[in-house]
């Protein structure tokens, strides 16, 4: 497909730059697929609450679940879910912004994922608004994480990522009352890109709506199961 | 920094395409308003890329493309770049987004001339 121009050639190429990734991805959801593992990726920017909210879950799932931590470096928040009652494997992503599913399909190859009572599947990313978005690492729930003293107009400032989660969590909710976020604004903006989301308010410190939220998810995985 | 990675993704897509590495002149991308990339560090580190395996100091050419949208009002198709901004038609923001995440390269363009 060359069209000569004196000596110039242009050639088509037409190929989508997250081809590679996407390849991983459909490999890595045929490997959690085949050992009946319901997946999520956890996103949101650094501090609003994701080890936190797994350390909750690790209380109400228990066995059922296994997790991998992405981080730019250290191994701290593997060992709080661990402390938790979870396994779970660090990624050090060494300055990367994300994880990509080849770092997720060699994790899967180091842990121990052959237990009958194992269910569900929790990825963490790494801290980040804007870079996981692009990067699908074969789950069946995305979940984005927003708190509160993060303010309430940050959905549509980052529509790549909220225009992509199936649940929107709102946590943090224990500092409303210190605060001016208005839940309503931030539900209706995230619905204006994304009109499925679920959205679940919680707060991961005192627990507040976190068995509903666990529930959801359970749900997800007894009907991919059952 | 993902851009630094995505930078390297592409010139693998390009070598796999030409199956040789060889100077270009133009390289054709397009970006959506969704495929939360940085378009001027994207443009920095491809030059820096580029230049380092092998394909010379091409000019990076994006096409910007706007997200399509629609209106769950008034089924409206519209166009955006700026999620703010509401139906063109009734105002509202209930709406379906329907493409804007694309992030492809298109084409290169090679001066023989100058191998
Ligand atoms: N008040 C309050 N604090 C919370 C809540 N959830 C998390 N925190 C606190 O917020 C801080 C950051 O929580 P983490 O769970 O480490 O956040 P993270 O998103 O995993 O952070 P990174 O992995 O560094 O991106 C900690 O000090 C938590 O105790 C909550 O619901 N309410
Ligand atoms: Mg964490
Ligand atoms: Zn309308």
């Amino acid at each position: 497909m060359c069209e000569e121009t004196s000596a110039k050639q242009k050639v088509e190429i037409s190929e989508s730059v997250m081809s590679k990734n996407d390849r991983f991805a459909a490999e890595n959801r045929k490997i959690l697929r085949g050992r009946g593992l319901y997946t999520l990726n956890l996103i949101s920017s650094p501090g609003a609450g994701k080890t936190t909210v797994l350390e909750s879950m690790a209380r109400y799932f228990g066995g059922r679940m296994a997790v991998i931590e992405g981080d730019i470096q250290t191994r701290r928040d593997a060992e709080r879910i661990e402390r938790a009652g979870c396994q779970a494997w660090q990624i050090e992503t060494g300055g990367a912004c994300h994880l990509d599913a080849h770092a997720v399909n060699h994790a899967l190859g180091h842990m121990d994922l052959d237990s009958d009572e194992l269910s569900l599947l929790a990825i963490e990313n790494v801290g980040n608004l804007i870079c996981p978005s692009g990067y699908d690492l074969g789950e069946d729930m995305r979940i984005g994480l927003l708190s509160v003293p993060e303010g309430d107009d940050k959905v549509l400032k980052y529509p790549s990522l909220f225009s992509t989660v199936d649940v929107l969590i709102i946590n943090k909710m224990d500092l409303i009352p210190h605060l001016d976020f208005d839940v309503d604004r931030a539900i209706e903006e995230c619905r204006s890109l994304n009109p499925d989301v679920n959205v679940f308010t919680v707060s991961a410190r005192t627990g507040e709506g976190m068995e509903e939220f666990c529930g959801f998810v359970e749900s997800g995985f007894l009907r991919n199961t059952g | 920094m993902h851009e630094m990675s995505l930078a390297m993704d592409m010139t693998r897509i390009i070598g796999e395409a030409l199956g040789r590495k060889a100077p270009l002149e133009r390289v054709n991308i397009t970006i959506g308003p969704l495929s939360g990339i940085s378009a001027e560090s994207l443009r920095f580190c491809f030059t820096e890329i580029a230049r380092m395996e092998g394909f010379g100091e091409p000019e990076l050419v994006i096409n910007h493309t706007e997200a399509r949208l629609l209106c769950l009002e008034c089924r409206t198709e519209y166009e955006v770049a700026d999620f703010y901004q509401g139906c063109p038609e009734c105002g509202s923001i209930s709406r379906r987004i329907l493409s804007g995440r694309e992030f492809t390269v298109d084409s290169v363009e090679i001066d023989e001339d100058s191998e």
